[in-house]
Formats: structure tokens, C-alpha cells, sequence
């Protein structure tokens, strides 16, 4: 069943540049087993949650101290699901910077993107459900960010915590968004998504003498050959291009490797959830914000840009920035440079992106690190002066 | 895969192997390794140690190693406590040494129905001595120290009538007396200078409630409060006080014990429900129905309550209507009513008084005295406010003020105090507005109280 399994979700042969590590790094297969990992350890955790806004938090309590395992399951949930938005976004810069959304991989990039707000949205709405301190005010912070869009804003935020602040219904939709709704529709997405990989041809690799690049009629193919379903690809597929000589076969070349790196995958989330338990503060407190509030780390870049304008860092950059890499592969045609990091016939592009994602992370660590109370400055190093507590 | 790579892959899948496994192992050990699991072992040792028998010592030995908990689903909680404090309720185990000591004086409030953390904090979910005793960051709730407990026995019972509790209501009298409302509001009542207290039990430690009442501006700069001269006792008492307003209110069962039936809430309910309209007592009341003075003498605390109950079943004919007293408040009564003689009711009935003793009582209640200074005479100091930098006394009112203004002045308050040095800032108390809080009869009363307030002999030579 096995082999039968692994060797129909991918092709018998691959080309020798989709194994090499330093290429793809293994990016989008590290997210795959992490969004594995948190399907099997968020239905464990299932067993025992209850979505209400008087148990929860005492589901959180009990999970630690008297469930078997509970602690372990729920930090293993907990760093997989923040590993799985860094790898998301690692695996979206390497797709860029080897120039890998180029035809014939265009709309494959368009559905990356979509699986990457997907990651976002399974991160944001679980964020809520230990129902703390931290998941109330992370929502509150986070979809209040979302009512700055114009017109539809507000009512974004009415539907989405079926109220106009933080309640059980708020909760209840998270829940059902968590466990059942985005979950399907990633997994199928990420079906496609693989799919489409191998329907492009397996990993972008630079072009070759030879290489097809453009999609064969039908009745050009030579005759002579057998082919299967799959096998009517555009692009570099092995068997469309014409060096089997560097071709390989899958079993046991690509899928030692894959073995080895959920091997990987899986102890690292094991030694961060034996070692480093998942935060979880006081009984969500409506009337006692903290000072400040800070939504997910993912957004506080965004909290960050909202801090100078509403309107300009919660709407426009924002929707900007998401438009820009819906159409990037529309926009950016012209079939140079990939296969290759940082192919200098691509510094512009590269160039570009670059300055996008240092100004990303420059304000989430910005957000993350040197916000204090009121959003004013401090320094992480120094210990913010004992608040005190208005009177 | 030639034969080299072959061995490299088994190479790195057996090291990644281990580590995984090995992992598990560890998160398998640090799992099943729980500290109860220790206490619950000792537990098990001592009483095979103490077995007579063969038989006994094996029903010893077959003692289960499992987390024990009390469920209090009344009370939202789940109380784990006894998975280590297994001997709370074996009076053999008395003297031992914690975890395994026999806890004294439980009778009244069976663990079964109370659990532990509804007196002592903490948290009952936990089941790691710092988790449970609640001294960790993210949980609000710590054990609270033996020595202020009596603070838990007023979430549920009247502070002032529970014997068990003496500090607790030495705590609420100085409360009321040294003028505490005149700048906090507790349960609804009292002025808005300083923060509510509704919830303060909860927010704040003993050690920070200490050093607040002798500096408060210590741990909280710019704070208006003068700084309380309390002696140590009245300070742990008033400090256990404020431990115990927690802003929780006990449901169900356990708010039915909020009042120990005693003659002071019987006391209290004879006012409220204006017996006095119709019988009369020590000379005062209603001539409707028959004097109560001595009714002590002639009725028996069964008919009485009987007559609480339904005055007609012992009494036919009798006009007095069913008031449908609880069993509490009908016991509340009889205790009143038995102990009527030797009750001084002119020095505690409101309506046994005149307007000036009524008007000295409102003066004590909303804590007038907090800034205005004990019996009205002034000396808390107010930094930068005309007036000497105190807020002024109020003996000498009669003579600027006329009963209306006085009035007047009561219900509106004064925002902004005439500051001695504008350039310095402004000076932290001022007259609140007390329209809202207080009600008009008492302003009345207060009024009347505070003409009184002057000196006699003053007019001489007028």
C-alpha cells in the first residue's frame, strides 16, 4: 500500500535537479508535514476541546495537567502551526527568488498564494481558541485591523465574530472555521497544488537544449511511444524533455529523501514542544486589555503599518502587496533565469522583492520587539519601567 | 542508488530514527513523570506502615495512583488539591506535615460541597505544587495566606455576623468608620475620587495593600490618598478586608448561607420591613398590633417562627399579613425578637433616632471622614489647596452656609479646589458630587448633623 500510495502521488522518475536540497531546500515539503503534523494533533486535540467561552480555557488547563500527553500534543499543535506560516512564507520567497512562477507554473504560483492566506487564516482563527488573554486581544487587535478596509470593513469583522466584539459567537465561528472549513479547502488546495507540480513537470530546473517548453499539440507527439494521462504535460517534464540520461527513479531516490526530512520535521516540532510550552495567560478578560495589545506575530507588521495610518497600513499596502503577487507571473512573463537563485538577468524583480520583504520583516520585528505600552517605543533590552497601574 | 548512497540514506534515517525515537522516549518519561505521583506514593507508604494487619496492609498497598479531584460544578471549578493533600480528611494524619495534614474544622463546610480553592485560592485545575498553589505569572488567584483566610468567609456570609470571622468584620468597620467610602465606591456606594473596590481582593497582595495604607504614594505616584495611620492589627485587619472583596458572588446554595441567622440581621430586617408601622417597642411604633417588648417572655421560638411562616395558623383572626420571610430571615427575627431586652435599640435604630444622630450615621457611611477628618474636625492634607492645605474641617459650616446652600453644596460637589499656588498642581482631593449616591432624606439628615456641629457658646456676644 505504501508504494503504491507514494508512487501514484508522484512520478516513477524525476529529474535529477528536482533532488538537489540546495534548490528547493524542501520548503514546500516541510510545510506539507507540518500541515500534516497539525491535522493529526488538532484532532486529538478535538477529543477533548469544547468551544464554549466558559470551558475552553479550562480545556487548555486540564490538556496540561491531567491528560496524557496533552501539554505535548497541544505545544506540538501550537509550534507546528507557527512553523507552518514561517515555511509557507520561506517556501513563497524560494519560489520567487529561483524565478519558479514562470510559465509554465503561472496559475501554480496563483494557488501558493491562496495556500498561503489559507496558512494565515488556520493560524489566526486557532489563535482565539484557547480563549486567554492573548487569543481575546490578538482577535480583538486583528479584526479590528480588518474593519479599516473601506465600505465592506466593518461588516468583515461583524460576520466574521458574529457580534460586533469578541464573544461565544465570535468563538463559535472560529472553531468551525478551524477545524472543518479551511482545513478542506487547503487540503484540497494543496491537492491541486501538487498536482499542478507534477502537471507543470515536476520542480522548475533551469531550461536545457532540447527542453519543450511550450505545451505540444497532441498530434505531434510521436507515435511510436506509449503514454499515460499524466504524462500529456506541458513543460519539462522528464519524459517530454529528451535527457533521460538525467533522469532517476523516484523510489528509492526521492523518497529516501522525503523520508528523512519528516524525519527532520518531525523531531524538531518534538523538541520544541518536550522543551518550550505554548503560552497560555489568564481567562480572557474583556473589561482588562494589556498594554499594548498585539495581534499574531504574522501581522504585526500590519499592526505596525496601522499604527501610522489606518487606512493607508491596514487597506491599501496590505491589499496592494496581495494583488501584486496574485498577478506577479501575469506581469512578470518574460521566461528568464529559472531554475537558478538570484539569476542576475532578474535583478530587478529580485530587487524589488527584496526591499518588499526587508520592509516586512523590518516592521514585524519593529511590531514584535520595540512595541511598549501605548505603542510607544522601548528597547527590548531595557525592562519597561514597572507600569503604574493607573489608580 | 548505487550501493554507497544506499548506505549514506540508512546511515541518516537510523541517526534521524534515533533522534526521533529517542524524543518520543523523553516526552513519554517527562510525561508520566508527574509530581503527585511522589506525594501519592508517600501516602501509600506511611499507610502500609500503619497497617495492623496483613489484610490491611494489602488494601493499603492496592491504593490506587491517580489524580483525585472534588467536582464543584455549582462553583465552575475542579478542585485537584487532594491528589497530594490526600489525608485532609483522616484526623489520624493530624500534626503531619504537608502535603499529608489532617485538615482541622471542616464540619460546616465538607469538602465534597466546598472543595479547597473557594477558601484558600490557588488553582484547583493544577496539579504541580507552583501551579496549584497559584504563585505563578498568568494566574490572578494565589493561595492566600493562612493568616488572612477568615477574608474568603465573606464571599459568602455577612462580614458582621459570623463569629468565625472576627477579623473580617474588625476589617469592615474600619472600612466603614475611617472614611474609606468618601473616595471609593464598594458594591455601588461611595465617592469616585479613588478607584472602585469592588475587585481589589483579586489585584492586589497583602505585601502591596500594607505599604499602600501607610504611603500610598509609594506604589502609586501622584495618588491623592493620605497616608493611614493604622496600628499593626488595624492594619492586617483592614488589609484582610480588601483580600476580601473579590467581586465574586457565591450562586445558589451557597449564597443561601450568605446570612447567619443572628439578632443583628433580625435587627436589620425589623427596620427594613417597617414592623414598627404596626407593633410598638420600647415606646415606639404602631398601635395596630400588640407590643413586642416583652414577647420574648411570652412566646416560644417555634410559635414564633410559625407565625413568621403564617401568622393566621397561630394567631386567628389575626390581621398581620404573610410576608413570606425566608426560613433564615423568620430565624433571624425570632433571634431578634428573644433578645429584644437586652438590645440598647435607641443607640442603633435609625428610627429611633433624631434627624442630627441620623445625619451623624450618613456622615459615617458614605465616609465623610476619609477627608473631612473624624467627627467633621478637618487635618487631612490636601497639597496645594487654599485652605492650609488641608481639607477644611466642618465644624464651623453653620455659620456660612444656610440649611439650603449647605444642601446644595452636598449634591453638587466642587470639581475644581481654589489651589494656593496655581503654578504647583492642583490640589488631588476635591467634593465630589454625591446627588447620585446618596438619597435626599439622608442629605436632609446630614445637613441637620453638620449645623449641630457648632461649637456651642460661638453665638455669644452676637
Amino acid at each position: 500500500m505504501t508504494s503504491s500510495f507514494l508512487l501514484h502521488i508522484q512520478p516513477a522518475k524525476v529529474h535529477k535537479h528536482s533532488l538537489k536540497a540546495g534548490y528547493s531546500l524542501g520548503l514546500g515539503l516541510i510545510s506539507l508535514y507540518l500541515f500534516l503534523i497539525l491535522i493529526g494533533t488538532g484532532v486529538l486535540l478535538m477529543f477533548y476541546y469544547v468551544p464554549s467561552t466558559d470551558r475552553a480555557y479550562n480545556t487548555m488547563k486540564d490538556l496540561q495537567f491531567v491528560v496524557s500527553a496533552g501539554l505535548l500534543i497541544r505545544n506540538m499543535h501550537r509550534w507546528a502551526a507557527h512553523m507552518m506560516v514561517l515555511f509557507v512564507m520561506l517556501h513563497l520567497c524560494r519560489v520567487f527568488y529561483t524565478g519558479a512562477y514562470k510559465r509554465p507554473r503561472e496559475f501554480n504560483w496563483v494557488l501558493g498564494v491562496g495556500l498561503f492566506l489559507m496558512t494565515l487564516g488556520l493560524s489566526f482563527t486557532g489563535y482565539l481558541l484557547p480563549w486567554d488573554q492573548l487569543a481575546f486581544w490578538a482577535i480583538t487587535v486583528g479584526t479590528s485591523i480588518a474593519s479599516y478596509a473601506p465600505v465592506i470593513g466593518p461588516k468583515i469583522k461583524f460576520v466574521l465574530l458574529g457580534g460586533n466584539v469578541v464573544g461565544q459567537e465570535s468563538l463559535t465561528r472560529f472553531y468551525a472555521l478551524h477545524v472543518i472549513v479551511l482545513p478542506v479547502i487547503t487540503l484540497l488546495m494543496v491537492a491541486v497544488h501538487l498536482w499542478r507540480v507534477r502537471k507543470d513537470g515536476g520542480l522548475s530546473r533551469p531550461d536545457e537544449a532540447g527542453d519543450v517548453t511550450e505545451q505540444i499539440p497532441l498530434a505531434q507527439l510521436p507515435t511510436n511511444k506509449s503514454y499515460g494521462l499524466m504524462e500529456l504535460a506541458r513543460g519539462t517534464t522528464p519524459q517530454v524533455g529528451k535527457n533521460p540520461e538525467d533522469d532517476v527513479f523516484s523510489w528509492p531516490h526521492l523518497v529516501f529523501r522525503e523520508i528523512l526530512l519528516f524525519l527532520l520535521v518531525a523531531a524538531v516540532v518534538l523538541f520544541l514542544a518536550i522543551f518550550f510550552n505554548a503560552p497560555l495567560e489568564e481567562f480572557a478578560n474583556p473589561i482588562h486589555p494589556p498594554n499594548p495589545a498585539k495581534a499574531p506575530w504574522y501581522f504585526l507588521g500590519l499592526q505596525e503599518f496601522v499604527s501610522y495610518s489606518a487606512f493607508w497600513g491596514g487597506v491599501v499596502i496590505p491589499g496592494l502587496l496581495v494583488t501584486a503577487l496574485l498577478l506577479l507571473p501575469y506581469l512578470d512573463r518574460k521566461r528568464v533565469g529559472v531554475g537558478r537563485w538570484f539569476a542576475r538577468e532578474r535583478w530587478i524583480a529580485n530587487s524589488i522583492f527584496t526591499v518588499c520583504l526587508l520592509a516586512a520583516i523590518v516592521f514585524t520585528v519593529i511590531g514584535t520587539c520595540f512595541r511598549g505600552p501605548n505603542w510607544g517605543w522601548v528597547e527590548p533590552w531595557q525592562q519597561p519601567p514597572a507600569s503604574a497601574e493607573s489608580h | 542508488m548505487n550501493n554507497n548512497s544506499m548506505l549514506r540514506f540508512y546511515g541518516w534515517f537510523t541517526l534521524l530514527g534515533l533522534l526521533v525515537g529517542g524524543l518520543v522516549v523523553l516526552a513519554y518519561y517527562k510525561d508520566e513523570y508527574r509530581e503527585w505521583k511522589d506525594y501519592q506514593r508517600k501516602f501509600v507508604q506511611e499507610e502500609v506502615r500503619r497497617a495492623a494487619t496483613p489484610q490491611l496492609k494489602a488494601l493499603a498497598e492496592s491504593t490506587p495512583v491517580e489524580v483525585r479531584q472534588i467536582l464543584l460544578p455549582e462553583l465552575n471549578r475542579v478542585d485537584r488539591c487532594t491528589t497530594c493533600h490526600l489525608a485532609v480528611e483522616d484526623p489520624s494524619y493530624g500534626g503531619y506535615p504537608q502535603p499529608l495534614a489532617y485538615h482541622p474544622q471542616h464540619d460546616q463546610h465538607p469538602f465534597e460541597k466546598f472543595g479547597c480553592t473557594i477558601c484558600h485560592r490557588g488553582q484547583g485545575r493544577a496539579t504541580t505544587v507552583a501551579d496549584a498553589h497559584g504563585g505563578v505569572a498568568h494566574w490572578d488567584q494565589p493561595m492566600l495566606p493562612l493568616q488572612y483566610i477568615q477574608a474568603s468567609c465573606g464571599q459568602c456570609h455577612e462580614a458582621a455576623d459570623n463569629p468565625a470571622a472576627p477579623e473580617l468584620a474588625r476589617g469592615q468597620e474600619l472600612f466603614e468608620t475611617s472614611g474609606c467610602r468618601g473616595c471609593h465606591k464598594l458594591n455601588g456606594v461611595g465617592g469616585n475620587i479613588g478607584p472602585e473596590l469592588d475587585k481589589v481582593g483579586t489585584r492586589r497582595s497583602p505585601e502591596w495593600l500594607k505599604k499602600h495604607f501607610l504611603a500610598p504614594a509609594d506604589v502609586t505616584p501622584n495618588s491623592a490618598m493620605p497616608p493611614q495611620n493604622f496600628s499593626e492589627t488595624n492594619l492586617e485587619a483592614i488589609v484582610l478586608f480588601m483580600l476580601s472583596q473579590t467581586g465574586e458572588t457565591a450562586p445558589g446554595y451557597y449564597a443561601s448561607m450568605k446570612v447567619i441567622p443572628s439578632a443583628d440581621q433580625g435587627q436589620h430586617l425589623f427596620q427594613q420591613k417597617g414592623c414598627i408601622g404596626c407593633h410598638t417597642v420600647a415606646g415606639r411604633g404602631g398601635k395596630v398590633g400588640p407590643v413586642l417588648d416583652d414577647v420574648g417572655l411570652r412566646r416560644s421560638p417555634e410559635w414564633m417562627m410559625q407565625h413568621f411562616r403564617d401568622p393566621q395558623s397561630v394567631t386567628p383572626g389575626s390581621v398581620m399579613p404573610k410576608f413570606g420571610f425566608t426560613e433564615t430571615e423568620a430565624r433571624a427575627l425570632t433571634e431578634f425578637l428573644l433578645h429584644l431586652k437586652e438590645r440598647n435599640l435607641a443607640s442603633s435604630m435609625p428610627s429611633f433616632m433624631n434627624p442630627v444622630e441620623r445625619g451623624r450615621e450618613v456622615f459615617r457611611k458614605y465616609g465623610c471622614a476619609g477627608c473631612h477628618g473624624a467627627d467633621a474636625k478637618g487635618g487631612v492634607p490636601n497639597p496645594n489647596a487654599k485652605t492650609a492645605e488641608q481639607v477644611p474641617g466642618l465644624l464651623h459650616v453653620a455659620d456660612g452656609y444656610t440649611v439650603p446652600q449647605l444642601k446644595a453644596r452636598i449634591i453638587n460637589g466642587q470639581r475644581e479646589i481654589n489651589a494656593l499656588d496655581p503654578k504647583r498642581p492642583p490640589p488631588p482631593l476635591y467634593m465630589p458630587a454625591w446627588g447620585a449616591v446618596i438619597k435626599d432624606a439622608e442629605a436632609d439628615d446630614l445637613v441637620a448633623y453638620l449645623i449641630s456641629l457648632k461649637p456651642k457658646g460661638d453665638d455669644v456676644g452676637f
